[in-house]
């Protein structure tokens, strides 16, 4: 897998399939949501909702073992106020993009794996 | 190292293990229900003798839930939708159980944490520091949570405590009695009123770093003065209250006129 390491997931299920399925499932609905609203703060060029979705968001990114994505995100969270306009929307899509692989990756790993 | 305790200040010790079972209720609470439900799985495996009584999504829920659930322990986010962790805790008027912050990274907030003495964890929670966390709520004989309530509320800097984790215990500190401190590697001797003096395991730069928004000042690489001892100042050196004398060091000097005159 490109996107995500399964390595902390595996870890806290320890076998159990049940409890694996729920972080699974759980990113699958979560992610859309939190890209959706950081795609509508963009437009709205809202630099400090931008900051809070991703503040929010980057625990369940970690565990996901999405680390490439880590940098944009906290350069993002602490720089929120005074990058460039144009800077800010180049690292926001840039996360976005890896999002949807991520996303792809969980979306596929459950229909392999639950369905 | 005698155990400070000061009369003008009530520490109520609400939170009597010993009349309970040995079971730990806690409450979570925090936004983000992935968090909620990692920190829940986290406990269950690891920790038997903590039972999640509850789960909240904000800081309104969680006040509610403190009411009606009595826990001995918090996980508080720091970051909320609706308040911060801190804003929070500042609406209740007593704090019967213990806090453990949680952030998704070391930022501002780290400061009013660590001047409370309280404890944090990063999400999305390393085990081992859970365990350390568990621990310490566990070995910790005197919640100084009240004394955390009454540091939110206080108004002025100069009506806080700083609340210090020494091996022999907690170690309270009323700001406005800091007359200096002076460091030696790692240790600092805090100068208090009425010639009283502590010496504390902690560097004059993590000192530095909890007071230097507080009404405090590094002069010197040595020396933190407070402007409220402050009697006179010459041309390179500071009277304090108790009568010392304590240098100025020449590149501090801009720096120390301009926090003067702040």
């Amino acid at each position: 897998m490109t996107y995500i390491d399964l390595k902390n997931l595996k870890a806290i299920s320890r076998d159990d399939t049940t409890r694996m399925h729920k972080y699974l499932v759980q990113f699958e609905q979560l992610i859309p949501e939190r890209t959706h609203e950081l795609e509508k703060a963009l437009t709205n060029q809202n630099r400090l909702r931008i900051r809070q979705i991703l503040h929010k968001m980057s625990p369940q990114l970690q565990f996901f073992g999405i680390q490439n994505i880590m940098v944009p995100i906290q350069r993002l969270e602490f720089e929120y106020e005074t990058m460039s306009l144009l800077e800010l929307e180049q690292l926001v899509k840039e996360i976005i993009v890896r999002l949807q692989g991520a996303l792809s990756e969980v979306s596929e790993y459950i229909r392999l794996h639950f369905e | 190292m005698p155990y400070l305790r000061y009369p003008n200040i009530s520490v109520y010790i609400l939170n009597d293990q010993s009349t309970k079972s040995n079971t730990i209720g806690c409450l979570i609470i925090d936004d983000d229900p992935f968090i909620q439900d990692l920190l829940m799985d986290k406990l269950q495996q690891y920790f038997p003798e903590i039972k999640v009584l509850g789960k909240a999504m904000d800081g309104k829920q969680g006040l509610a839930k403190i009411a009606s659930l009595d826990p001995d322990l918090v996980f508080l986010d720091v970051e909320m939708s609706d308040m911060t962790g801190f804003e929070m805790l500042s609406q209740l008027n007593t704090i019967g159980f213990k806090i453990i912050f949680i952030t998704s990274y070391k930022h501002y907030a780290i400061k009013a944490i660590r001047f409370n003495a309280l404890d944090y964890l990063l999400k999305p929670f390393d085990l081992e520091e859970l365990k350390n966390a568990v621990k310490r709520y566990k070995e910790t004989e005197s919640p100084s949570t009240n004394l955390v309530l009454h540091n939110l509320k206080a108004q002025n800097a100069k009506d806080q405590t700083m609340i210090l984790r020494t091996q022999q215990g907690e170690l309270y500190i009323p700001l406005k009695d800091i007359v200096s401190i002076q460091g030696e590697r790692n240790y600092s001797y805090i100068n208090l009123v009425k010639d009283k003096k502590e010496l504390v395991s902690k560097t004059l730069r993590s000192l530095e770093d909890l007071l230097e928004e507080k009404g405090f000042f590094r002069c010197h690489k040595s020396f933190i003065v407070s402007k409220n001892h402050i009697v006179s100042v010459r041309r390179s050196s500071i009277i304090l209250s108790d009568m010392t004398e304590i240098p100025i060091s020449r590149r501090k000097q801009d720096q120390f006129k301009k926090w003067q005159e702040e």
